[in-house]
């Protein structure tokens, strides 16, 4: 827990800066201080999402990241997280929609935005990465053909160019014998191999922002420890807005500089990640700390 | 060409099967032309004779060699199953596929054309149906691949649906790809292993069903041969030559039995869902 207080965030004057945007009005306790400073790469203020009946999911959530910074989101299912994370890609299951807040990706402003808008900044400015890796590619199609496909497709690059970006975007995520994996088909992978063939995917066309929404849950500690590090360096490299969502404190504490806490469709908690754990002052999050304290192998190992 | 190799060293009764298969196909292609005598030529004084060094497989009722008539009718009996089998494919498969990507009222409307073509009587529809558009192999084939089309149908149609809400689907909508391009290049492989496997045993169906069809006189008239009809003309002298039939018998039971095996060992070697097998496994 000590090297977490030594995480700072990459504009250190950030947190000193507590303006408020409106002059006066209270702070909201998803207020991030950090736009004031420079401009996000992913935002989303005061988003609410509704089902068709008119019922909310989502009451008015802000979200915003800059270049470089990990936000880490947790919450129990059913808090609104991965909705909040749908409604910044566009792609909110049929029968939601988004009723009110803005949205702006990498700024473009998407508030209200239509399908063919949407698809203009999916994969070119925002990525996203899921749990189960292995439903997301056809099982029937070589590894290699699907990123050389996502490589035509968003980063337009030209199809005999498109091995070679193949391999040199594998390459760079750490990935061995990449040759071998190209030709490869979904059976044939590790779930941890899988995710970092669409991270791979997901930073073909080297997009601002990068969602990993439970991208780490089913895989085994090791390999999540491994492709949370590989998080942590791409966003370093390229500068990525990383939005992290995870039931897990300890992966959202391994990455991320800031937290926020989700509950029932609304941010409960938010601030820099060592201090909503060492000091929570919700008591959700005093609940959620708890559990893991109880549960978590701390405690059998003290 | 990998699959057919598969497929070769998947067992002897689906080796023994390719080959006749491909001496199948050779009679389908060559047969008239290999045929040791005139498959037409009647001789009255040696009608029904048993098997000798003139005639391998006797003569039938009009003293016409059996075994040049069954070379002679290979074509008409074979290719006509190939062809209905591909109607039914292209009538089939592609409307079971598209299927899955329209609009409620259209998928309707489809499953229940489909469900009406199921419930007809198979026989009494080609007779209807070379009674409304004359009496010709072509009309008896394109009957032939209409019925056969609802299994097709019904086989593209699962797999699609299956495929159809996979994320990955839903990741290549979300990028701009259209259902054309859903469908060619990611359901389309998924879905042609099962298809495969499916022309191959409604191929066997097919020349049954050709089979019976010129065995009732429909598709193609007396004089020319075919396998059908050689059987029915033989029905009448069982008394006199009660071994007759068993030749184009054998040669139709033989040719659907081949199919069947090579269709079943098709649908192991392609695995529909899991199209290829655990070479070498790559860790992270």
């Amino acid at each position: 827990m000590s090297e977490l207080s030594q995480i700072t965030a990459p504009a250190p004057t950030a947190d000193a800066v507590s303006v408020s945007p409106h002059g006066g009005t209270a702070l909201g306790p998803s207020f991030d201080e950090g736009s004031l400073v420079r401009p996000a790469a992913v935002e989303a203020s005061d988003l609410v999402i509704a089902a068709a009946d008119g019922s909310l999911l989502v009451h008015g959530v802000s979200v915003s990241v800059r270049p470089g910074e990990a936000l880490g989101i947790v919450g129990e299912s059913g808090s609104g997280k991965t909705l909040t994370c749908r409604a910044l890609l566009g792609i909110l299951p049929p029968g939601l929609s988004v009723t009110g807040g803005t949205v702006r990706v990498d700024g473009v402003d998407l508030t209200g935005a239509g399908e063919r808008e949407w698809r203009d900044v999916r994969g070119t400015r925002i990525g996203a990465v899921f749990q189960d890796p292995a439903s997301y590619l056809n099982p029937a199609m070589p590894i290699g053909a699907q990123l050389e496909e996502t490589l035509r497709v968003t980063a337009r690059v030209p199809r005999r160019q498109a091995r070679e970006r193949a391999r040199e975007l594998l390459d760079d995520l750490g990935i061995r014998r990449v040759d071998l994996v190209l030709r490869q088909r979904v059976a044939h992978l590790s779930g941890g191999m899988l995710q970092r063939v669409l991270i791979a995917m997901a930073l073909a066309a080297d997009p601002a922002v990068l969602i990993a929404d439970e991208a780490t849950t089913a895989l085994d500690v090791t390999v999540q420890a491994e492709l949370l590090d590989l998080l942590g360096r791409l966003r370093a490299e390229r500068g990525l807005a990383l939005v992290l969502v995870s039931h897990d404190l300890a992966v959202v504490a391994q990455v991320c500089e800031r937290v926020q806490v989700f509950r029932d469709g609304r941010v409960v908690e938010a601030g820099a990640t060592s201090r909503v754990l060492r000091a929570p002052g919700h008591p959700y999050t005093r609940e959620l700390l708890r559990a893991h304290a109880a549960y978590g192998l701390e405690r059998f190992l003290a | 060409m990998n699959t057919v190799s598969r497929l070769w060293r998947s067992g002897w009764t689906v080796r023994l099967a390719l080959l006749i298969l491909l001496a199948v196909a050779t009679l389908a292609v060559a047969g008239p032309a290999i045929a040791p005598q005139d498959p037409l030529a009647q001789d009255a004084a040696s009608a029904l004779q048993e098997p000798s060094w003139a005639h391998l497989l006797g003569t039938d009722y009009l003293g016409r060699d059996v075994l040049s008539r069954l070379f002679a009718g290979a074509p008409a009996s074979l290719l006509s199953a190939l062809a209905a089998a591909a109607i039914g494919l292209v009538l089939g498969a592609l409307p079971g596929a598209l299927s899955a990507f329209v609009p409620r009222v259209g998928e309707w409307l489809a499953l229940r054309v489909v469900d009406a073509l199921l419930a007809l009587p198979f026989i009494l529809f080609a007779i209807v149906f070379a009674a409304l558009l004359g009496n010709g192999l072509p009309q008896a084939t394109l009957a032939i691949g209409i019925l056969v089309a609802p299994g097709f149908f019904r086989i593209a149609r699962a797999a699609t649906l299956r495929v159809r809400d996979s994320p990955y689907i839903d990741a290549a909508t979300y990028l701009g790809a259209s259902a054309w391009w859903v469908l060619s290049r990611h359901v389309w492989r998924q879905v042609a292993p099962n298809l495969v496997v499916a022309a191959v045993s409604a191929l066997g169906g097919a020349l049954l069903a050709v089979a019976s069809l010129t065995f009732l006189g429909i598709g193609v008239q007396p004089p020319a041969p075919t396998w059908g009809g050689m059987l029915s003309s033989d029905l009448g002298y069982l008394g006199q030559r009660p071994w007759g039939p068993l030749a184009p018998a054998l040669a139709i039971v033989v040719t659907v039995g081949a199919l069947n095996v090579v269709a079943d060992a098709a649908r192991d070697v392609l695995g529909a869902d899991a199209p290829a097998r655990q070479k070498e496994a790559v860790r992270v």
